[in-house]
């Protein structure tokens, strides 16, 4: 807005802000992984004893990381198509990874309908009280990550973004990245361990 | 100000209170430094007439002083207090077959006292459940096993400089032993609800005949 | 688009627009402080109502209470025996009836009662002020910027706030009453309803707070962001002055504590809508009981240093000014409070030495809290080097600020006791805490606070405080202060537990009551000493001896720009030539040399 605070800057303050943003979003699975691994310790037998002949969908769920490792390619794809002012394979690139992050959402929650027809809720101890929270948060985060997907699609469609101009798929990218980063943290965790 | 400190009672109490006395002549001495250093400079330095301040951007021998010297303080008060931290808290240096066992357990707003009766032995059907009334003999080593059932309770008894948060399903072991007999009062010390307030047990210390006599009468069927 | 243009046009813009969703960082840091100054004079009415019930357990609270004629004969005189007939004769359950029947405070009311006072101290008063009203205002115009990096992110962080204030209000009046856990809100007893019957007080508590949470990341975000990438020429991270570093680094950690707090208030508030068992430990696949208290505390000390640092900050900033001397040891002030916020992420268990956690950790602990002196020392010591040889000017801010080393020392040193575990067996969670407490945050956050209004006041309204009452109002407050909280050391060391409603259930407690009277009493006169500031703050809004640009004849960046300060604070962004603190500079003839001032000049320890 002013003309005169261009000062030097080694990042854009979007870039930063991203990033700093992040940190905070580590902190909160910080925190959560942190109760995950309280109880996992804490119990002698993982699962315990209540929810034992609960059996997690290790294999579909391995898919699904698959898919999901896929879309942050298929990010990536988008922001260098941007950067070399590919219009329409941006808008493709980025079809696509929302259509991977869906994807992603569909299946695990098909795949918690099945667990809970299993018998494991919410209720089911902490066992299943931490696999709902641990795993929920992720993925209302992957849901945010789609919506702004879609929003800086719809932008897309609108032409508002060049290889001069591509913030906004910048720290799209940067978000989705790192939403698609986290998960096979968890997955080897909740899952696997 | 520590000789509102109340008496005390217990063996490793002593220990407590010298480290309390230690760190209170330290920190006495540390805030008459400053406090003084203050003073004297807000005197000697304050703005007069025709006196320009000194331009002094620090001194770096002056910084590794006063930062060694706290190290080393506090250092050395840690130190100190490992061992009597352990002696206190750290199961394994308790000293073992104890007197005289009972489990303490809290809840919404009492203390339940869970004798073992003549077997020794928690859970068996010659245990004995008194509510508030701690019995114990002087100059015996007893253990207490702390428990609650509803929320985090705290077992304290300001005489024995004794304190010990109650968790829900857990046992916490403690152990003390009383140097004077006496009706001491054990409060709640972590808030447990609205009748945080008034939690409130008493731990008889009795002399070695009157702890008999009581446990004679409690369990005739012993001799 | 040139500047002139650019303010000139933003003259004309609404109310709406200019006061109320301003987007100007120094509106929305004046938004904070009046926020702030109104939660405080909350939180400070709920201490001094528990205070009376402390003195006179059980007596009706004056005014609202009945006469004793009404609690005897029933014989209504006062205006309060009125209207205690009236809500009797309701057949519905009024509000004051169910917790201060009569006027007597009811023992699950007296835990509402601190559990609230603490938090909104702490969440709404202490962190919005040092932060967010202090945060906002002095940032941009101390690195020489136009305004925050994310201005509509700005404006939405204090919204978040007061939409974070609401909630927490309404707690009050829904029913089973507000939150009364502690403001430390240890499970099991404020995850399962049963155990204090309270309802939705305690969600909305937590509600509460995970807004503020958003509200302070926003926040953090924005001051990372604009002290990273927007300092002025010339204005290298060195030569920030000292309460911006103190702000960068508080920012940094709220950015990353606030979200483990987040964290775990989501678990709480599973735990109590959802049915979780995460605190609730049972035999069967339950949870643990200790889980919350260590992510509580692994965000609460990080907390306890949010509330302290930009308080060192602000005393930095006036003691060197009303000294006429640099800073002592620039670089080693900003590395101590690097220290000290890196040493707050490994001392969280020295809140948990009695809770069973294991001996041998609460060794490290103790071990790890202590080492935390080390850096307080180099600051404290750093204070007083920077007064000798000085000029010291005794202006109130000043005053204030020399309240803080002392007072912080206290509190400070009383922390070494508590750290050392043998000691805190017996003092932990008595008065001797409780002491401790209101040593570092009011004698050192709140005095820091007083002395940065009184000092920035002309910057941010364009008129001085009226120095008479300012000065009344520090006397007293200062005598007051360690009237009533000195003498809970002494409580403390006499085992008078905390939390407690009733001092005189306990026999061990007796011939305290004297003590807890006094206290009592110098805890009214220090809220009356509260209502002068409030009064000459409003009063000086608008009817204060009008300021001059630069009053205090300082050298940074907020004084160069003009008085009161025009959107985009600066008419040409000022270059920096030199550290902050050049005062009575050896061969100059005048005895300060501005950050801005071209010619050249010895430079300072930070280039
Ligand atoms: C602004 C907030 C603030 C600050 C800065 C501090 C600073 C410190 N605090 Fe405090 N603390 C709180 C706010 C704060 N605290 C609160 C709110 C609680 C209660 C929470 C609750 O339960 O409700 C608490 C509780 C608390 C406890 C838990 C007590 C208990 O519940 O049993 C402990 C224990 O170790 C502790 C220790 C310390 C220490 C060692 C410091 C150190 O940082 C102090 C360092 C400073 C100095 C030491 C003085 C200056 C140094 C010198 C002059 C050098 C010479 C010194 C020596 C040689 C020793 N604090
Ligand atoms: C920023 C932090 C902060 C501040 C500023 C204060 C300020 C004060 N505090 Fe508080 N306090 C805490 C943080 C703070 N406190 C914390 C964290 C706890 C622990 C809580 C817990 O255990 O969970 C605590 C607990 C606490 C206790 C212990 C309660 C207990 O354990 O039972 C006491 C007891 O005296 C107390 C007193 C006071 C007093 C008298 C003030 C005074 O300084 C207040 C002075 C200001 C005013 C009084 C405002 C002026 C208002 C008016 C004059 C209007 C009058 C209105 C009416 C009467 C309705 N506080
Ligand atoms: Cu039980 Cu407090
Ligand atoms: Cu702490």
């Amino acid at each position: 807005m002013f003309t005169d605070t261009s000062e030097v800057r080694p990042i854009s303050n979007a870039r930063l802000g991203i990033l700093i943003l992040l940190g905070a979003e580590m902190m909160l699975f910080a925190g959560l992984i942190g109760a995950f691994l309280v109880f996992r310790m804490g119990n002698v037998t993982w699962p315990p004893p209540s929810n034992i002949d609960i059996q997690l969908p290790h294999a579909i769920t391995g898919v699904n990381t698959f898919l999901l490792l896929l879309s942050g390619y298929t990010m990536f794809r988008a922001l260098r198509a941007i950067q070399k002012n590919l219009i329409k394979q941006l808008r493709n690139w980025l079809l696509v990874t929302a259509g991977l992050g869906f994807l992603f959402l569909i299946i695990q929650g098909s795949e918690w309908t099945q667990l809970v027809r299993n018998g494991l809720t919410l209720q089911s101890g902490v066992y299943g009280g931490i696999f709902y929270v641990l795993i929920g948060c992720h993925a209302v985060h992957v849901f945010g990550a789609v919506i702004w997907l879609l929003i800086v699609l719809a932008m897309a469609i609108a032409g508002r973004f060049s290889a001069e101009r591509n913030t906004g798929v910048e720290i799209c990218t940067i978000y989705w990245i790192f939403v698609v980063l986290l998960w096979p943290m968890l997955y080897v965790l909740v899952y696997l361990l | 100000m520590l000789q509102w400190l109340p008496p005390n009672v217990s063996t490793f109490g002593q220990g407590v209170d010298s480290l309390f006395h230690l760190i209170y002549y330290i920190t006495l001495a540390v805030f008459i430094l400053v406090t003084g250093t203050l003073i004297v400079f807000l005197i000697k330095y304050r703005h007069q007439e025709g006196r320009k301040a000194t331009y002094i951007e620090g001194s770096t021998t002056l910084e590794i002083v006063w930062t060694a010297a706290t190290t080393v303080i506090v250092f050395g008060l840690a130190m100190l207090s490992l061992p009597q931290w352990n002696k206190i808290k750290s199961p394994t240096q308790f000293p073992e077959n104890p007197d005289v066992l009972v489990q303490v357990t809290g809840k919404q707003f009492n203390w339940d006292m869970t004798y073992p009766g003549p077997d020794n032995e928690l859970g068996t059907d010659d245990d004995l459940k008194l509510e508030n009334e701690l019995h114990v003999p002087v100059n015996a080593v007893v253990h207490i096993r702390l428990t609650a059932v509803d929320v985090i309770h705290s077992f304290f008894v300001p005489q024995l400089r004794l304190k010990q948060d109650t968790l829900p399903n857990r046992f916490i072991n403690v152990w003390f032993e009383a140097t004077q007999p006496g009706r001491y009062e054990i409060p709640c010390a972590e808030l447990c609800g609205f009748g945080h307030s008034g939690m409130l047990g008493y731990l008889n210390v009795h002399t070695q005949e009157d702890y008999d006599a009581w446990v004679r009468e409690r369990w005739p069927s012993t001799q | 688009m040139n500047d002139n243009e650019h303010i000139s046009h933003h003259h004309e813009e609404s109310f709406i627009s200019k006061y109320l969703f301003s987007l100007d960082h120094k509106t929305i840091g004046k938004q904070f402080l009046i926020y702030g100054l109104i939660m405080f004079f909350v939180g400070g009415g709920l201490a001094l109502l528990f205070r009376w019930q402390l003195a006179y357990p059980d007596r009706p609270v004056p005014i609202i209470g009945a006469s004793p004629q009404y609690l005897e004969e029933g014989e209504v005189v006062t205006g309060a025996d009125k209207m205690w007939e009236r809500i009797y004769e309701t057949d519905k359950e009024e509000w004051l009836e169910v917790n201060m029947p009569n006027g007597v405070i009811e023992p699950a009311f007296y835990n509402m009662l601190f559990t609230m006072h603490a938090t909104i101290m702490v969440f709404f008063v202490v962190v919005p002020i040092l932060v967010g009203a202090f945060g906002n205002f002095l940032i941009p115009l101390m690195i020489g910027t136009r305004d925050m990096a994310f201005p509509i992110l700005n404006m939405l962080s204090f919204w978040l706030a007061v939409l974070a204030a609401i909630v927490m209000v309404i707690g009050f009046f829904v029913p089973g009453g507000h939150a009364a856990a502690g403001w430390t809100g240890y499970a099991p007893l404020s995850s399962d309803p049963q155990w204090t019957g309270v309802d939705w007080g305690q969600n909305l508590w937590a509600i509460s707070l995970l807004i503020q949470g958003f509200s302070s990341l926003v926040g953090s975000i924005n001051y990372i962001t604009t002290i990273i990438n927007m300092r002025a020429p010339g204005m290298t991270l060195f030569r920030m002055p000292l309460v911006i570093w103190s702000l960068f680094i508080v920012a940094i950690l709220l950015l990353l504590a606030f979200p483990v707090l987040s964290s775990a208030l989501a678990l709480l508030i599973f735990d109590r809508l959802a049915g979780t068992t995460f605190f609730t430990a049972t035999a069967e696949g339950g949870g643990d009981a200790l889980l919350w208290q260590h992510l509580f505390w692994f965000f609460g000390h990080p907390e306890v240093y949010i509330l302290i640092l930009p308080g060192m900050g602000i005393v930095s900033e006036l003691i060197p000014v009303f000294s006429r001397k640099p800073v002592f040891g620039y670089r080693s002030m900003v590395y101590a409070m690097i220290a000290i916020a890196f040493l707050g992420w490994i001392v969280w268990g020295h809140h948990m030495f009695q809770s069973g956690m294991r001996p041998a950790l609460a060794s490290a602990f103790m071990t790890s809290t202590m080492l935390i002196a080390v850096p307080s020392a180099i600051k404290t010591f750093n204070w007083l080097g920077t007064m000798f040889k000085g000029s010291i000017r005794f202006t109130t801010p000043m005053l204030h600020a020399i309240a803080f080393v002392s007072m912080f020392v206290i509190g400070g040193l009383s922390g070494i006791y508590m750290a050392n575990t043998p000691v805190d067996i017996f003092i932990h969670d008595t008065y001797y805490i409780v002491a401790h407490i209101h040593y570092v945050v009011f004698g050192g956050s709140l005095f820091a606070i007083f002395g940065g209004i009184i000092f920035w006041f002309p910057k941010m309204f364009g008129r001085y405080m009226n120095d008479v009452l300012s000065k009344i109002h520090f006397w007293l407050t200062f005598i007051a202060f360690n009237c009533t909280f000195f003498p809970m050391h002494i409580l403390g060391v006499g085992g008078h537990m905390r939390r407690i409603s009733n001092p005189t259930q306990y026999e061990f407690l007796q011939g305290f009551e004297g003590m807890n009277i006094f206290i009592t009493m110098s805890a009214f006169t220090l809220g009356i000493a509260q209502l002068i500031l409030v009064f000459n703050f409003f009063w000086s809004m608008y009817r204060g001896k009008v300021a001059e640009q630069n009053p205090w004849q300082v050298n940074t960046l907020e004084w160069e720009a003009p008085t009161p300060v025009p959107h985009g604070n600066f008419e040409q962004i000022p270059t920096v030539y030199r550290g902050p603190y050049e005062y009575s500079v050896p061969g100059a003839e005048s005895d300060w040399i501005r950050q801005a001032e071209p010619e050249h000049a010895p430079t300072s320890a930070g280039d």
